[in-house]
């Protein structure tokens, strides 16, 4: 009987339980985007935060603390301890290698102009969207285009497989006062009785970074270590990676490793925290020691953790104003349907059986209103994917029952309220009323 | 065919049967108060197992507010009343919903149907409350107030004297101690309301008890006895 009342009851009051699915839809639809945003805002602004910079910097364990003056490390290369490019591939085969968005290797080498009286400049070799080969045979292309995405070239980018083009930074070009499409000569220095070596570049774009590559050649790593003679070796590598806000598991971690349990060591080392895709790195290639850059890394999490809370805040907003919606829409409904209440009281129904029947009718509207506002909700999150990031957003099967229980949460909370009229309406004053 | 009522029983009811069966409601210096308006002012009354009274006076009398009373959908502000024996004028809301459920069956004026429902259904919601909606049984009740063929219909879809025969139905189907019923006639053309004189008549003569409130002289004819207010009091 009770169901059977439920389906005749179903088309009473239709406008008001379209308007009541509507106003609920239009919350689900707004807790759909935000949910879709909030699983993928993290990648998509780690990914937009990648324009700051990499977030890991890999070197030499035995690095030298470096002696720069002007931008020129002026250490000597013999005795200097490199890592081997053939190690880098490694770095995309760790645990969270899907999330290593970019590395880009760096061989800084001093290096003289030929016939300019310019002192030491900083030769640096780099990868510029060089293709690596991975164990897993597909194409992965990486370089500094790809985690430094700030540098700016007017010109031409060189070609990674080319012993000549090279890229010059803005200062030194107008030092030199050299442009695109010239060609330069330079001599490194020799170091003890190595003799000197000398190369001649043709500059394909001048180079605006803000950083010290504004004084510096930027060239194909193959080049620079031909010149310097230090086949397969680099430096340094700088890695972008996909990270997620550390918390106090990462930053024990880092405090001290040996003090997690290791329950605690499974869940850092399976967490996309910067400091465990740095132990990876470490782990994976020989003799690295892999370092957070904290200002990017920390800035990356401090906005996005901020984000989150922001579109929480704008989800418990909607959800309020939709069960407040709902409430009073079903408000109506009980002072509509007053007469009848009083009826069902009058014959003896028990509270409870009177609230099972609008909450029934609260639920059915709440998974309406929510599979219609999750479709919208979803069509919307894309458009937004595409405005905001210019991509779209994964789908998500986790959203389709979060954003039904939420909205079914919605239309229940906003029937409170009615329901405690329901509780005071007494049958002898709607059916006499008095 | 309907199935009717069974009219053989009335030849066993005399004038004076309900002296001699159990009261089914007593009260007892009855008072209800509005403010400082007393609706009801120190009524004593008994009704026994199978009468028919009629419940009789000018508006503003206080037939309503008893009947409301002894509908248990009102409580009184003094005084006590059984109900088939049980004490029910201290009972909070939720055991006056159990009282009302188990043993009273209230006909309004206004019929008071689900509209929503068909006649069937709006009988099986009684029964529902009461315990199992049973189909076939709900429509021998309707059967039994001569509605079988309208038990798909909407109230929408029924005239005045119809809608009260639902609600009369619906009043029976769970078998109470007393009928209620107000103004049970006060809605209807004089035809219906001739069905309705008829079938209370019949349902009286079946041995139900029946309590009504009524302006109609000629239903108050039909009753085994009169109650009659004036001013909240028992008038004679």
């Amino acid at each position: 009987m009770y169901l059977r009342m439920i389906r005749q009851s179903f088309f009473e009051g239709r406008k008001r339980k379209a308007l009541a699915a509507i106003t609920v839809a239009l919350a689900a639809a707004l807790i759909t985007t935000l949910l879709n945003l909030s699983v993928d805002v993290g990648d998509k602004m780690a990914k937009e935060m990648k324009a700051y910079g990499s977030n890991i910097r890999v070197v030499p364990k035995s690095e030298n603390i470096p002696l720069k003056i002007g931008g020129v490390d002026f250490n000597p290369l013999k005795g200097r301890d490199y890592l081997d490019e053939a190690e880098l591939t490694k770095i995309k085969d760790i645990f969270w290698s899907n999330n290593i968005v970019g590395l880009a290797p760096f061989l800084d080498v001093p290096v003289e102009i030929a016939g300019k009286d310019a002192g030491r400049v900083s030769l640096i070799g780099t990868y510029f969207r060089k293709s690596m080969p991975l164990p897993s045979d597909e194409e992965y292309r990486t370089g500094v285009r790809i985690t430094h995405p700030y540098w700016q070239v007017t010109g031409a980018w060189p070609d990674d497989e080319s012993a000549s083009e090279v890229l010059i930074g803005r200062s030194l070009a107008r030092r030199l006062g050299v442009a695109a499409g010239d060609t330069i000569g330079v001599t490194r220095p020799t170091e003890g009785s190595g003799g000197s070596a000398e190369a001649s570049y043709r500059i394909t774009g001048i180079l605006a970074t803000g950083e010290a590559e504004d004084n510096a050649i930027v060239a194909p790593l193959g080049a620079v270590q031909a010149l310097a003679g230090l086949q397969g070796k680099v430096q340094s590598v700088s890695v972008s990676a996909l990270t997620i806000p550390e918390n106090e598991l990462s930053r024990k971690a880092i405090r001290d490793q040996d003090s997690l349990s290791t329950s605690e060591y499974d869940v850092w080392y399976c967490s996309a925290f910067v400091s465990s895709i740095a132990h990876q790195i470490e782990e994976a290639v020989i003799n690295a020691s892999a370092r957070p850059v904290w200002q990017v890394a920390a800035g990356e999490g401090v906005v996005i953790g901020k984000l989150q809370v922001l579109m929480l805040v704008v989800t418990l907003a909607a959800f309020a104003s939709a069960a407040m919606g709902v409430s009073s829409l079903m408000n109506t409904a009980v002072m509509e349907r007053a007469r009848e209440i009083g009826l069902m009281k009058a014959l003896g129904a028990a509270e409870w059986q009177i609230h099972l029947l609008f909450l029934t009718e609260a639920v059915i509207i709440g998974v309406v209103g929510g599979i219609l506002g999750f479709l919208a909700g979803s069509g919307l999150s894309q458009a937004v994917g595409w405005a905001v990031f210019g991509s779209s957003l994964a789908f998500h099967w986790i959203a389709v029952p979060v954003v039904i229980a939420v909205s079914v949460a919605t239309a229940l909370a906003g029937s409170i309220l009615p329901a405690r009229s329901i509780t005071r309406l007494m049958p002898v004053e709607v059916l006499y009323g008095r | 065919m309907d199935k009717r009522i069974d009219f053989d029983t009335a030849a066993m009811f005399a004038s004076d049967y309900s002296r001699t069966s159990k009261p089914v409601i007593e009260t007892d210096g009855l008072t209800k108060q509005f403010g400082t308006v007393a609706a009801l002012d120190d009524v004593d009354i008994c009704i026994r197992e199978g009468e028919f009274v009629a419940i009789m006076g000018p508006s503003g009398s206080g037939k309503t507010t008893l009947l409301n009373i002894l509908s248990c959908l009102d409580t009184p502000s003094a005084g006590t009343y059984r109900l088939d024996g049980l004490d029910v004028s201290t009972l909070t809301e939720p055991e006056r919903a159990v009282i009302r459920r188990e043993k009273i069956g209230l006909v309004f004026q206004q019929f008071h149907l689900i509209p929503y429902l068909t006649a069937l259904e709006n009988v099986m919601l009684a029964q529902h409350y009461h315990s199992v909606a049973d189909a076939d049984e709900a429509m021998e009740i309707l059967q039994s107030v001569g509605l079988s063929a309208r038990a798909s219909h909407l109230p929408s879809q029924l005239s005045g004297g119809e809608q009260q025969r639902v609600c009369i139905a619906r009043a029976l189907v769970n078998e109470p101690a007393i009928i209620l019923a107000d103004e049970p006639t006060g809605n209807l053309d004089e035809e219906n309301e001739k069905l309705i004189i008829e079938l209370l008549q019949r349902l009286h003569e079946d041995g139900r008890t029946i309590a009504l409130v009524t302006h109609n002289p000629e239903m108050g004819a039909l009753a085994d006895r009169t109650i009659r207010l004036r001013h909240g009091k028992l008038d004679g």
